[in-house]
């Protein structure tokens, strides 16, 4: 979980994924271009979000295509939001439960 | 490696990975297990006699039918790649026929598994994908604690069936 939270905490990783937020599966040079960032520059900062399981690379063909993991930030809401979160879920669910009923 | 190939001009994809530690055997075994599956799946098991080109069905019986689809191949306890046909509402019904593939790769004492969604239009609904990181962290959870998460969505069908 450290390497997760370092990771996020650079703006520009935060910028990457942002990127990959908005469109998932993108190559090196679609990141370069797209970011006020040097190739080496957005290699190394995908490398710190690889590592930490944010970004997952999938070779197609000759590209590598870079996507977005929200499994390990999905663990740390697990961890600490999970609890504050369930009653509202409850309630949407009820409310829509009771809807359908009627 | 062409492995994911786009077809039909349906090539959005998406990715979701994790590390377990444990056993791929016992990886396997929460993924095509029924009772393990539905307590990490909001409550939803899965049923197959898990053989290729087998029939599989993704349900709370008697609740909601989740999705069904063919296993295209089976190979345990490392690949399972499945069609993947959702059914819990109409739009996402409209959405036809995607893929799903499960690896599981040892590393040292865990697994990384790796679930690839993927054959979804470039349009696609997210209802779609969007409960995988759910699922693969509840899974992560579940096998790595023994506990079970208590996160809404994890609760959702249990909830309907008390």
């Amino acid at each position: 979980m450290d390497a997760v939270f370092k990771a996020l905490a650079d703006p520009t990783r935060r910028s990457l994924l942002d990127e990959l937020f908005a469109r998932d599966g993108q190559t090196l040079t679609e990141l370069e271009e797209r970011l006020p960032m040097t190739r080496f520059g957005v290699m190394k900062h995908l490398k710190v979000l690889e590592e930490a399981g944010l970004v997952t690379a999938q070779r197609r063909g000759r590209e590598k295509l870079h996507y977005l993991n929200p499994v390990p930030i999905r663990l740390i809401h697990d961890r600490w939001v999970s609890k504050y979160a369930e009653p509202l879920a409850a309630t949407i669910s009820g409310i829509k439960r009771e809807l359908e009923e009627e | 490696m062409d492995e994911y190939a786009v077809i039909n001009g349906r090539g959005a994809m998406t990715v979701f990975e994790t590390y377990i530690k444990t056993a791929p055997e016992r990886l396997w075994d929460a993924i095509t297990d029924p009772e393990l599956r539905a307590k990490y799946s909001f409550g939803v098991r899965t049923d197959s006699d898990w053989t290729p080109g087998s029939h599989y069905k993704a349900s709370v019986p008697g609740v909601i039918d989740i999705a069904d689809g063919e296993n295209l191949e089976v190979d345990p306890p490392r690949r399972l790649v499945q069609s993947f046909r959702a059914l819990w509402s109409d739009d996402v019904k409209s959405a036809g026929s995607s893929r799903v593939t499960w690896e599981i790769e040892p590393v040292g004492s865990s697994c990384r598994l790796r679930v690839t969604h993927d054959q979804l239009a470039d349009n696609a609904n997210s209802e779609l994908y969007g409960g995988w990181p759910m699922i693969l962290a509840g899974l992560k959870t579940l096998l790595e604690t023994g506990e079970l998460l208590d996160t809404p969505g994890s609760l959702r069908y249990s909830q309907a069936l008390a």
